[in-house]
C-alpha cells in the first residue's frame, strides 16, 4: 500500500503578464508593456501515498490554490514535474459551468459532463444527486430562482458523486443550513476516507484537518515550511500565526 | 492534431448538450425570444432593402433575397469572430475551475450560431418561393460553400481567441476591422457590377467573405456554378489557419487561466 499516487518535484509556478497587454497603451507609450512576473509557488516537492489524505495549510496568498490547480491540470507548471502515476484527478469546485436560466436538472447534466462524466453515468446517478440535494420540486425550476443556499446545495451534490482516484478539495466543506452542513461534511468524510482514494485538502479549518489528514503540508510564500504529522505542523502553524 | 480529434470525440456529447442549453437559455428569457431568431434577419433585410432601393435608388434582382443571403453568411462570420475575442474571459468560471480544451468552447459557440443560421436559410428558401426564384440542382453547392465558411471562421476565431486573452483592447480593433469588412463584402450590393474593374475582381478574390457570399448567391439566385478553384484555395487557407490556431491554443491554453485571473 505504499505506492505513491502524487509525486511533485521542485514545482515552480509564476503568473506572467497578469496585467494583460493593450494596443492603445503600447501605441501611446511607443513600447511594449513589460510582463510582470510573480512567482506564486517556488520549488515545492512532496509526495502522497495512495489512499492517504494530505492537508495543505498556509495564510492567504501562499500559493495553495495555485498548486492545487496545477495538480488538477488547469494550468501547467513553469518548471518542475507533477506525476500522478496514471490516476484520474478532479478538483472539487462548486457550480462549474452552471447556466443560471436552466433548471437544476439540466444543470446536473451540464456540470457533470463538463467534469468528464458520460451522459449515461450521470443518468444513473441523477436521482441520487436530487435526493441528496434536498431540493425536491425546485430541481425543475431555473437555477436563477434558487436561494444562495439552494444553489450551493445543488452544486455540492453534483461534486459529491465524483469518483476519481485523486480528489483535490479547495474549501468546500460546509454549505447550506446546519443540517445540510452536517450531512455534506459526513458525505465528504465518507468520500475521502475511501481506502483507494488519495485526497489533497486545502483548508483553513484546522480542526477538520487534524481530524481527517494523515499528513499536513504548510506552505509559506510559495515554499514548504514544514511537512509531517498533522498535530505537530498545525500546532507550529498556530504558534506562527499568533505571532504575526 | 491527433489530440484535437480525440478531444472532439471526448467532448462531443458535452458540445451538443451545451449547444442545446445555450439555445434554450436564449429562449428561456421570454416565450417570444425564438421569434427574434426570425425577426432579426428579416428586419435587417428590410432596413438594407430600404436604404438601397429608396435612398440610393439602385436595384439588384430579387433584392430582399439577395440581401438576406449576404446577411445570413455575414452574421455567422461576424458573431463567430467577434465573440471569439472575449470567449475565454466570458467563460472564466469554467476556464479557471476545470480543464477543457479551449477550442471546444469555440465550437459550442459556433454550433449555436450555426443553428440560428439554419433558421435564416429556411427563411431564404421561403422567400425564394415568394419571389418565384426556382429551386435548382445548383443548390447542392450550398454544402461545400458552407464548409469553407465554417472552416475559415473557425481558423480565424481560434487565432483571435488566443490573442484575445492577452490583448485587452483587441475587441475594439476587431469591431473596426469587422465593420470595414462588412462594407467591403457586398452584403447589399453586387461587387462584380457595382465596383469598378479591376477592383471588383481583386475584392472578390482577396476577401473570402465577399467570395463566399457571392458563391451563395450563385447557388441560390443565379443557378450558376461556383468557382471551385477559388473555393478550394480558401478551404486550404482555412485549414492552414485552423491548424495554426489549434496548435497555438494547445501550446498556450494552460496559461489562459493565469491571465484571466
Amino acid at each position: 500500500m505504499s505506492k505513491e499516487a502524487i509525486t511533485v518535484k521542485d514545482l515552480h509556478i509564476s503568473y506572467k503578464t497578469l496585467k494583460g497587454f493593450s494596443i492603445k497603451k503600447s501605441l501611446l507609450k511607443m513600447k511594449m508593456s513589460k510582463a510582470e512576473v510573480f512567482e506564486a509557488v517556488r520549488g515545492v516537492s512532496f509526495s502522497v501515498e495512495k489512499g492517504k489524505i494530505l492537508g495543505i495549510i498556509g495564510k492567504n496568498g501562499s500559493g495553495k490554490s495555485t498548486m492545487l490547480r496545477s495538480i488538477a491540470g488547469i494550468f501547467s507548471p513553469d518548471s518542475g514535474t507533477i506525476d500522478l502515476h496514471g490516476n484520474s484527478v478532479s478538483l472539487l469546485s462548486i457550480g462549474v459551468g452552471f447556466q443560471n436560466k436552466l433548471t437544476g436538472y439540466e444543470n446536473i447534466f451540464l456540470s457533470g459532463m463538463l467534469l468528464g462524466f458520460s451522459e449515461k453515468e450521470i443518468k444513473e446517478r441523477v436521482n441520487e444527486i436530487i435526493e441528496f440535494s434536498e431540493l425536491g420540486k425546485f430541481i425543475y425550476k431555473p437555477v436563477s430562482s434558487y436561494s444562495s443556499g439552494m444553489y450551493s446545495k445543488l452544486a455540492f451534490s453534483i461534486t459529491a458523486i465524483l469518483e476519481t482516484d485523486i480528489m483535490l478539495i479547495d474549501e468546500v466543506f460546509s454549505v447550506g443550513d446546519v443540517k445540510f452542513k452536517q450531512k455534506s461534511y459526513n458525505k465528504m468524510k465518507e468520500l475521502i476516507s475511501d481506502e483507494n482514494r488519495t485526497v489533497v485538502i486545502v483548508s483553513h479549518s484546522l480542526g477538520t484537518l487534524k481530524e481527517l489528514c494523515n499528513e499536513v503540508l504548510w506552505l509559506h510564500d510559495g515554499k514548504v515550511k514544514q511537512i509531517g504529522d498533522p498535530e505537530e505542523v498545525i500546532n507550529a502553524y498556530e504558534e506562527f500565526m499568533k505571532k504575526d | 492534431m491527433r489530440k484535437f480529434f480525440q478531444d472532439i470525440k471526448k467532448y462531443f456529447k458535452y458540445m451538443i448538450y451545451s449547444t442545446k442549453s445555450n439555445l434554450k437559455t436564449e429562449v428561456a428569457n421570454s416565450y417570444l425570444n425564438w421569434l427574434w431568431w426570425i425577426l432579426d434577419p428579416l428586419c435587417f433585410m428590410l432596413v438594407y432593402t430600404f436604404i438601397v432601393q429608396v435612398v440610393f435608388k439602385t436595384n439588384e434582382e430579387n433584392l430582399p433575397v439577395f440581401v438576406l443571403i449576404g446577411l445570413t453568411a455575414w452574421n455567422f462570420f461576424n458573431i463567430t469572430v467577434n465573440s471569439s475575442v472575449k470567449l475565454i474571459a466570458n467563460n472564466k468560471s469554467i476556464v479557471t475551475k476545470v480543464y477543457i480544451p479551449k477550442y471546444i468552447l469555440l465550437l459550442i459557440k459556433m454550433f449555436t450560431n450555426l443553428f440560428k443560421m439554419f433558421i435564416s436559410w429556411g427563411l431564404i428558401l421561403i422567400m425564394m418561393l415568394f419571389f418565384k426564384v426556382p429551386y435548382t440542382f445548383y443548390m447542392i453547392q450550398f454544402l461545400p460553400v458552407l464548409l469553407v465558411l465554417f472552416v475559415l471562421s473557425f481558423g480565424m476565431a481560434c487565432i483571435l481567441m488566443h490573442f484575445g486573452v492577452f490583448v485587452e483592447d483587441l475587441s475594439n480593433v476587431m469591431n473596426i476591422v469587422l465593420k470595414l469588412t462588412f462594407y467591403l463584402s457586398g452584403i447589399f450590393y453586387a461587387i462584380s457590377t457595382r465596383v469598378p474593374s479591376p477592383y471588383n475582381r481583386i475584392l472578390l478574390n482577396l476577401n473570402p467573405i465577399a467570395f463566399i457570399i457571392d458563391s451563395f448567391r450563385k447557388t441560390f439566385l443565379n443557378a450558376h456554378i461556383v468557382n471551385y478553384r477559388m473555393l478550394g484555395i480558401w478551404l486550404i487557407v482555412g485549414i492552414i489557419l485552423s491548424i495554426i490556431g489549434i496548435k497555438t491554443i494547445q501550446k498556450y491554453e494552460n496559461s489562459y487561466a493565469k491571465v484571466t485571473k
